[in-house]
């Protein structure tokens, strides 16, 4: 048999190999272009993640890749399988299923690519065609530079560190939270850090942040729902430890009303009284508690009528109401005033505010908070740092908040701390660090008059 | 109010499952799941219709009858319970934050279920009824053929049930749930193990289906391996006409056949040739086939939980 002779396979080997080569050349420029580090472009698989972050379609990215690594490990798999057998078949069945979902995020990324490119999306069949060839035109010609780069954020970023701890007290809500993390593709990320306050009973107060502050992701923390690296204290319970206990002494109303529209205003309150009141409440007192809630939040004249039926106002009260039959201390809820008028919230702001002056514990997050200021206590606000973690920017007074951070409305206080691109003036880490200072010396403070 | 007391219990799984059960039964009737009953009476209708003259008379009318029940049994089970759960996915997220057992949920519904399928088989078993389709008159579990068969009709729409329920319980909306169905049910019908030519590892695969069991079991019922084969009969017949030196042979021994006795041996012999041991007329055939589905049942209802049960990881 004459070794010498190549065959037909082999070539398609070769060609595959050198095509794959010229690829990562143009690639390592088009990831240099776009501040990427251009070694990535000669890892298989990462280099398809990080050819949509040039594109500016990360999510597509992330399944693009996984798609191409399964793609690989299959291919891996064939090498060593008869191709008569069984196995083939099913491998070559999935194949051409995972080959069909990577073609149509391949599309979705070269057109992200030709969007940043600023190029016509006729660009994207040459992509598709020969994309080895395209990513050389792209990569080392002049005359194709993108019109954003790749941001990239630094995990050491950002305001530092104050553990500015806070001594749990006997009364009210005390929270610690070190840490909130989470593993984003591969990769730890801190969604919250280093936020330490201390509400008093019968406070209320607002929850300001702008978008992806971790406004949710402090609420669920606090709540106990998504637990953190955290110290959480109500009155001189450890929430955490205590969970299953003390979830039923925590309210949390979501943004959405989450009623199945199909019952009842009294049997949807009926309901949620069985499931949250002790089991020990005689029907009676149970039956009395719900019709309490229901006059306590003007529903009684509805009570018979359909939850689908209900306007937006008496659905939010409906769904508040279901939290409050529990009577809970600490009482959090999600923009309770979305999708109201004016008047309409202000009467529920006024409600919440009543529920306040009973003692308990109540936090609201809120996008329009300025017409309704005058009904909290405090406020606390959460900023983006420059890495990207929700850290606290300000705790206290609503009237201190302005002279904090010299502005006249809390839209205006938003607008500061804001990401630049955001539209925001992009000051969180400031203020991260100002507040951190303030707090210091008040913990110090109040430790010298403690001895 | 509450802190200050110790130990403070609150409604257990048990009486949850009440809560939950008066919800479901109040969206039956308030809501449009009760349509799923008439539903079920047409659709049985209609495959009586077409496939009950036959029904457990031959082989191939039983076969092919018992595979179209099988089927209306699936897909009555499937349009029970596919969008259940994922339809009300962020509320049942609220209310296991509020302290709602995931466990007595998926109780509640399975009784639930449970009622909408024997409502569906009582419908049916009517309709096949009314229609003159001939029941075997031999039992082999109850004292009546007619419970037997109701009984397997039943567990066959609680399987394919609770595998909708264990769909609708991992998928994140109506769409999704939807777009899986099909699959499902095509896979139901290629692997039932009796209308497809399968072999090796295909027929393997036969064992996990609903259809393969509830066939079986309606096959067994109805004495399959005991009814004459028409096939070898109806293909001679077409070929009656042919001429061999100036006679028909073939319509000549068809005519002595018919006139006899010897059709009817014919095909008793045919369908003799033609047994599948799986549909042997005994209990214990029957119970096995009961058993699986039994089984696959609670398989399902256990996923159900269990996928549920990591509702709190639900991206917002």
């Amino acid at each position: 048999m004459d070794t010498n002779l190549i065959q037909g396979g082999d070539i398609f080997d070769i060609l595959n190999i050198v095509f794959w080569l010229i690829g990562s050349l143009g690639y390592y420029n088009l990831f240099k272009k776009c501040s990427v580090k251009p070694l990535w472009s000669l890892v298989p698989v990462a280099r398809e993640y990080h050819i949509s972050l040039c594109a500016g379609k990360e999510r597509e990215g992330r399944t693009y890749a996984i798609l191409y690594g399964v793609n690989m490990l299959l291919e891996i798999i064939n090498l060593f399988i008869s191709e008569t057998s069984i196995l083939d078949m099913i491998i070559s069945i999935i194949m051409l299923a995972v080959v069909t979902a990577q073609c149509v995020y391949m599309i979705r990324i070269f057109l992200g690519l030709c969007q940043v490119f600023e190029r016509k999306k006729r660009w994207t069949w040459l992509w598709i065609i020969t994309e080895s060839l395209t990513a050389i035109i792209w990569g080392c010609s002049k005359s194709f530079e993108p019109s954003r780069k790749v941001e990239s954020i630094d995990k050491d970023a950002g305001a530092s560190i104050s553990d500015n701890y806070v001594r749990p007290s006997d009364t009210g809500l005390t929270v610690n939270i070190n840490g909130r993390t989470t593993i984003d593709f591969f990769k730890k990320i801190y969604l919250l850090r280093d936020i330490h306050l201390s509400i008093p009973e019968g406070h209320m107060v607002l929850l300001l942040g702008g978008s992806g502050a971790g406004k949710t992701t402090f609420v669920n923390a606090v709540t106990g729902y998504e637990q953190a690296d955290a110290s959480i204290m109500l009155r001189d319970k450890d929430l955490y430890r205590d969970y299953s206990k003390m979830k039923y002494d925590v309210g949390f109303v979501p943004q959405q009303d989450l009623m199945r529209g199909n019952d009842t205003v009294l049997r949807t309150l009926a309901d949620a009284a069985t499931l949250r009141l002790p089991s020990g409440i005689t029907i009676f007192a149970r039956k009395k508690r719900v019709h309490e809630v229901l006059e306590e939040f003007g529903l009684g004249a509805i009570s018979g009528s359909l939850v689908e039926k209900l306007s937006g106002g008496q659905r939010k009260r409906l769904s508040i109401a279901m939290e409050y039959i529990s009577d809970p201390s600490l009482f959090i809820l999600d923009e309770p005033d979305s999708g109201l008028d004016g008047v309409v919230a202000r009467g529920l702001f006024e409600k919440l505010r009543a529920i306040a002056d009973l003692g308990k514990i109540v936090m609201v997050i809120t996008h329009t908070p300025d017409r309704v200021i005058d009904l909290f206590d405090d406020v606390i606000v959460l900023a983006k740092d420059a890495s990207r973690t929700g850290r606290l920017a300000y705790y206290g007074s609503v009237k201190d908040s302005y002279d904090f951070f010299g502005k006249n409305s809390m839209e205006e206080i938003l607008l500061t701390i804001n990401q630049k691109e955001e539209g925001g003036e992009g000051r969180g880490d400031e203020f991260v660090e100002k507040y951190a200072l303030l707090a210091a010396k008040s913990g110090e403070k109040a430790g010298d008059d403690d001895e | 109010m509450m802190m200050n007391e110790k130990n403070i219990k609150h409604r257990g799984r048990f009486a949850q499952v009440f809560i939950y059960l008066g919800k479901l039964f109040r969206m039956f009737i308030f809501q449009n799941d009760w349509k799923v009953l008439p539903m079920s009476a047409i659709i049985a209708g209609l495959v009586s219709f077409v496939v009950g003259a036959n029904l457990f008379k031959t082989q191939e009318g039983t076969l092919m009858g018992t595979f179209a029940l099988s089927c209306i049994c699936i897909w009555n089970g499937f349009f029970n319970s596919i969008q259940v759960i994922c339809r009300e996915r962020p509320i049942v997220k609220r209310e296991h934050r509020s302290g709602m057992h995931i466990s007595a949920y998926i109780t509640a519904h399975m009784i639930y279920q449970a009622f909408l399928c024997l409502c569906q088989t009582v419908i049916t078993i009517f309709i096949c009824y009314i229609t003159k389709v001939r029941f075997p008159d031999t039992s082999l579990i109850t004292p009546w053929a007619i419970v037997d068969i109701g009984i397997t009709l039943f567990l066959i729409t609680y399987c394919a049930d609770m595998m909708a329920l264990m769909i609708s319980s991992f998928v994140h909306s109506s769409t999704a749930a939807m777009t899986i169905m099909p699959f499902l049910l095509i896979f139901q019908l290629v692997f039932s193990g009796a209308f497809f030519q399968l072999s090796g590892v295909s027929l393997k695969i036969t064992n996990i289906t609903i259809t393969k069991w509830g066939l079986t079991a309606l096959c067994a019922q109805g004495d399959y391996n005991d009814k004459p084969m028409v096939s070898l009969w109806n293909a001679v017949a077409k070929m009656q006409n042919m001429e061999i030196d100036g006679t028909k042979p073939i319509q000549e021994f068809m005519t002595y056949a018919s006139e006899s006795d010897v059709r009817d041996r014919i095909l008793k012999w045919c369908g003799m040739n033609n047994q599948n041991e799986l549909y042997a007329f005994d209990a214990v055939s029957v119970l096995r086939c009961w058993g699986f589905l039994v089984m696959f049942t609670v398989i399902y209802a256990a996923v159900a939980v269990i996928c549920l049960e990591f509702i709190d990881k639900d991206k917002r």
